[in-house]
């Protein structure tokens, strides 16, 4: 029987000739918390998708479900498995460092996904992969600006802010872009509040709720993704406030249509199926020994009512 | 009692038995699916489950204890929460800086003190006011996590000491630093319940608490006592996973007190109390960490392993019911 | 009129704390501030309470049967879940039956195992909390359900529209709380459930069927947390997959600040919906005077603490515990 395989391996060898990244590389992945959005979830079938479209790549594909302890327990079995590289897509941006650094004393080459980890552990990653979320904050207050601007409100406007779940670096990221950039181009715009959401919509639901309570003049929301803008502008609808700006980033299906429908300004334009496509790609690309930059973006846009038209419904 | 004795061996057989079941499953099924070549039984698996199980485990070793009183705690997860905090800020303390290494000891014991007070909290409260222990920690399992995010906001709390990752990175004998304190609860803890006045105590307490006060046992203060070890054991838990990983949120640990409860349950001890053993629980925690490992191994997707654990549970509660069920009858015979 | 003396007052202000706590409560706020007893916030309140208080009802019932129901968060989501994917497969019309009976399957699903099989109730509706979201899970594939057409659908009635200016999630609320106070106080059912949870074996010798009443309080709680369900999946018109999580704790806490007991046998319905108000205007009570969200975890911790303590001292005559 063995033999009958050997026999068939050298056949195939010799029919498709040698070659060096023919040996099939197994490359596992901790995701953060698959089912707590559309996002992660979409991630996660593009990336088995993607893999399995790749005869070279056999993929381990596993979930923190939010918790860290998880994630390391994870990590030392994929470390403990000899898989060829690890892609994290990180649960506390700090906290996994150490597991990082047991991978990479093991020879693992370690790809970070979506969201990135603190710069103490950079030393010990080949590369980021995913968005760069200080630019898509940045975008949102230019997109928020504008529209003030078109509305004639740019020296007067109120805006909260609902942001990520903090220590998260993505929602670090989005909110230092959106504070540093707000000012820069709108200086008299007033940033009343920030609040986290936790990326969870009916949280940034109740936050906004505490907001519209508190605040009589609120002119514009900036959300760290559509799924919270969302939740903000159902609750400003409940409480029957109009004519407040909401943008957000990540444009979710739930966010295009609320644009199409004109409640909801503009948002990034991010795709899980980029982000999961771009994290192989950079892992697989690590693997054969190509030059990947350090910290692989892939582009972002602006998406507003405005330009929607040019592109596709997100599927999530 | 030596009827006893056999039932008692079936009772805490079982859970060994259903690890020896889940070895065998997870070994061929992963011969079959999964896409690595590492056998699942490998000994340095065998070694990270034994690491893996300490966080949930230490805390459901004196779960244990609790529960053989017939009170519960669902405040650890919190406990837990704010002694981490407390460790991580404690290391970026001006007087602690300037201890340089020696401020790694006395973090221990701040965190553990916080532990350990917590505890006491939840003790005295259940002793003075006679409330019961599962209202009163789930009350403070809000005014406990209340206190965490008083702490440091909704900010995680950080403070990466490679000295300390270097420390509970490490393995002695083969065996990393969590196992090692998982082991030593193990053992101290089966001292205590099956060789110390305490421990009888507690399980007296648990079978009939009128007649244990009758004897002249002191309810109160042996509650106290047992909230304040389990206060000690959550911040132990959470020392021994923090100096690994250095950042915690203020979310960190939720629901970490119904994993405890599953673990104890699973390892055959009994909600209503006085029946209960620290090696059962070792086997429920080194159970459910192994069915984790296992579906990871075999690429299960996160809905599958969410129904199966739920699933198993409730089908070995009522397998441990036939079985109790079955040893009543013999015993009538 | 009986005759105002020290000892009657103690025990009227004992076993009336809660409400009278709620009252100071109130008083205190409006003076902190007007507008947390203008007309819209409390309204607002009640509405946003509307959800966890229905849930809260049917916990009752499990509850003064001597059992507890973890598992109603994750089932809400189920719920919600549920009926807005089948919106737009079978139209709302189907949807709302079908997710109703889906949700009084695991109802009773949950009931046979604790009514029937007697399992442990707190290990069993613990696992059925993980095992309900792994079914939520896959039925969703992991994606946020979303209904397409948002505005041209009657479905937003129950969560967002208003009868004579009252929101519907009130009048919901309201009408349920009526109803099921009647069952639990004026049928025979209620005082078997009152039996039942008060003294288990003696209900079963008194000839009281122990496993269909328990069994029937599991339904009743299924069938509170698919109102609720769709009261949640009306008032967004789409959620995540984990809108309901965590909610079966501050489910518990409201029915125990209601002064339910645990061990069963003792608890209304009307006090339960007092809890949920308490918690509810202290939310929003600490919001309005600035305070933050921390500080309510930390009072209502001493709520819960105080009220269950006076209700106990009350009942036992003495303030401290006899526990030597």
């Amino acid at each position: 029987m063995k033999m009958t395989i050997t026999a068939a391996l050298a056949c195939t060898t010799a029919m498709f000739g040698v070659v060096a990244s023919a040996e099939t590389m197994t490359i596992g992945i901790t995701q953060n918390n698959v089912g707590v959005d559309s996002y992660q979830t979409t991630y996660e079938r593009a990336f088995i998708a993607a893999a399995e479209a790749n005869p070279d790549v056999n993929a381990i594909v596993l979930d923190a479900g939010g918790d860290v302890a998880r994630q390391l327990a994870q990590m030392e079995d994929l470390i403990q498995q000899q898989v060829d590289a690890i892609i994290i897509w990180p649960t506390n941006g700090e906290a996994v460092i150490p597991a990082v650094r047991r991978a990479h004393s093991a020879g693992i080459p370690v790809v970070v996904t979506n969201s990135n980890i603190a710069e103490q552990g950079f030393d010990f990653i080949a590369a980021f992969s995913g968005p760069d979320n200080v630019t898509q904050g940045s975008r949102s207050a230019e997109i928020m600006c504008e529209r003030f601007t078109e509305l004639g409100i740019q020296d007067e406007a109120r805006v909260v802010q609902i942001s990520g779940q903090p220590g998260y670096t993505t929602a670090i990221e989005r909110q230092q872009g959106f504070d540093e950039r707000l000012p820069e181009v709108c200086p008299n715009v007033t940033l009343v509040e920030t609040q986290p959401g936790n990326w969870n919509r009916e949280r940034s639901q109740q936050v906004m709720e505490a907001f519209l309570i508190q605040y009589d003049d609120i002119d514009g929301v900036y959300a760290g993704d559509d799924n919270m803008g969302v939740g903000a502008l159902n609750a400003a609808r409940a409480a029957g406030r109009e004519g407040i700006t909401f943008v957000g980033a990540t444009n979710f299906a739930v966010g295009y249509d609320a644009m199409a429908e004109g409640d909801y300004w503009g948002s990034i334009y991010q795709s899980p199926v980029d982000d999961a496509e771009a994290a192989l790609q950079t892992a697989i690309d690590v693997l054969n020994g190509e030059e990947v930059p350090f910290l692989n973006y892939f582009d972002t846009p602006k998406i507003t009512q405005d330009n929607m038209g040019d592109f596709t419904k997100p599927v999530f | 009692m030596a009827m006893h004795n056999s039932k008692d061996m079936i009772k805490q057989g079982g859970i060994w038995v259903f690890i020896l079941a889940e070895l065998v499953f997870f070994s061929i099924a992963g011969h079959y699916w999964s896409v690595s070549n590492q056998a699942f039984m490998d000994p340095g698996n065998m070694l990270l489950l034994l690491k893996q199980s300490a966080p949930i485990g230490i805390i459901a070793l004196g779960m244990t204890i609790i529960m053989i009183n017939g009170n519960i705690d669902l405040s650890v997860g919190a406990i837990f929460a704010l002694s981490a905090v407390v460790l991580l800020d404690s290391l970026s303390w001006p007087f602690m800086v300037a201890l340089g290494d020696w401020a790694l000891p006395l973090a221990w014991g701040f965190a553990l003190l916080t532990g350990v007070t917590l505890g006491a909290i939840n003790g005295l409260i259940v002793w003075k006011t006679g409330i019961d222990a599962f209202i009163v920690t789930l009350a403070s399992m809000l005014g406990f996590r209340g206190l965490v995010f008083m702490y440091n906001g909704e900010q995680p709390t950080s403070n990466l000491n490679w000295t300390l990752v270097d420390f509970a990175e490490a393995q002695v004998l083969g065996l990393h630093t969590a196992s090692w304190f998982l082991i030593g609860t193990v053992v101290v803890l089966w001292f205590v319940t099956t060789r110390t006045n305490h421990g009888r105590n507690a399980y007296a307490i648990g079978n009939n608490r009128e007649a244990a006060v009758n004897a002249g046992i002191r309810v109160g203060p042996h509650f106290m006592w047992n909230f304040m070890l389990i206060g000690f054991l959550a911040a132990l838990s959470a020392v021994v996973f923090y100096s690994e990983s250095g950042s915690v949120n203020p979310n960190d640990g939720m629901l970490y007190e119904l994993w405890a409860i599953t673990a104890v349950v699973l390892g055959g001890t009994k909600l209503a109390g006085g029946y209960g053993s620290i090696i059962g629980t070792l086997g429920g925690v080194i159970a459910i960490q192994l069915l984790r490992k296992g579906l990871g191994h075999i690429g299960a997707d996160t809905q599958t392993v969410n129904l199966v654990i739920g699933l198993i549970l409730i089908a070995v509660l009522f397998l441990d019911r036939q079985l109790t069920r079955k040893g009543k009858e013999e015993l009538k015979i | 009129m009986t005759v105002l003396t020290r000892q009657n007052l103690g025990s009227f202000l004992a076993k009336q704390g809660i409400l009278i706590a709620f009252v100071l409560f109130m008083i205190g706020f409006a003076m902190v501030n007007q507008r947390f007893i203008a007309m819209d916030n409390i309204s607002g309140v009640i509405r946003s309470s509307a959800i966890l208080g229905v849930i809260a009802i049917g916990v009752t019932f499990v509850v003064i049967g001597g059992n507890l129901d973890l598992s109603v968060g994750s089932m809400m989501s189920f719920s919600t879940i549920v009926v807005l994917d089948l919106h737009d497969k079978i139209g709302p019309g189907l949807a709302i039956p079908a997710m109703f009976a889906l949700t009084l399957l695991l109802g009773a699903f949950i009931g046979f195992l604790v009514g029937y099989l007697k399992l442990n109730s707190l290990i069993v509706t613990l696992g059925m909390l993980s095992a309900i979201h792994g079914l939520t899970l896959t039925w969703s594939g992991g994606k946020n359900m979303d209904i397409a057409d948002k505005s041209g659908t009657w479905f937003s009635f129950f969560g967002q529209d208003r009868i004579m200016g009252i929101p519907v999630p009130i009048l919901i609320f309201a009408l349920l709380a009526a109803v099921l106070a009647m069952v639990l106080s004026r049928t025979s059912f209620g005082r078997k459930v009152y039996a039942v949870g008060g003294n288990g074996q003696a209900a079963t010798f008194s000839g009281i069927p122990r496993a269909r009443i328990v069994f029937m309080t599991y339904l009743i709680s299924a069938f509170c947390v698919a109102v609720a369900g769709l009261l949640q999946a009306s008032r967004s018109l789409g959620s995540q997959n984990t809108v309901g999580q965590g909610l079966e704790l501050q489910v518990l806490a409201a029915v125990i600040l209601g002064g339910a007991s645990l061990l069963g046998g003792s608890g209304t319905v009307f006090k339960t919906v007092i809890g949920v108000l308490i918690l509810g205007f202290i939310q929003n009570g600490l919001l309005l005077a600035g305070l933050d969200f921390y500080v309510q975890y930390m009072v209502t911790w001493a709520i819960i603490i105080l009220a269950v303590w006076l209700d106990i001292a009350a009942k036992r005559g003495h303030l401290w515990s006899p526990i030597a």
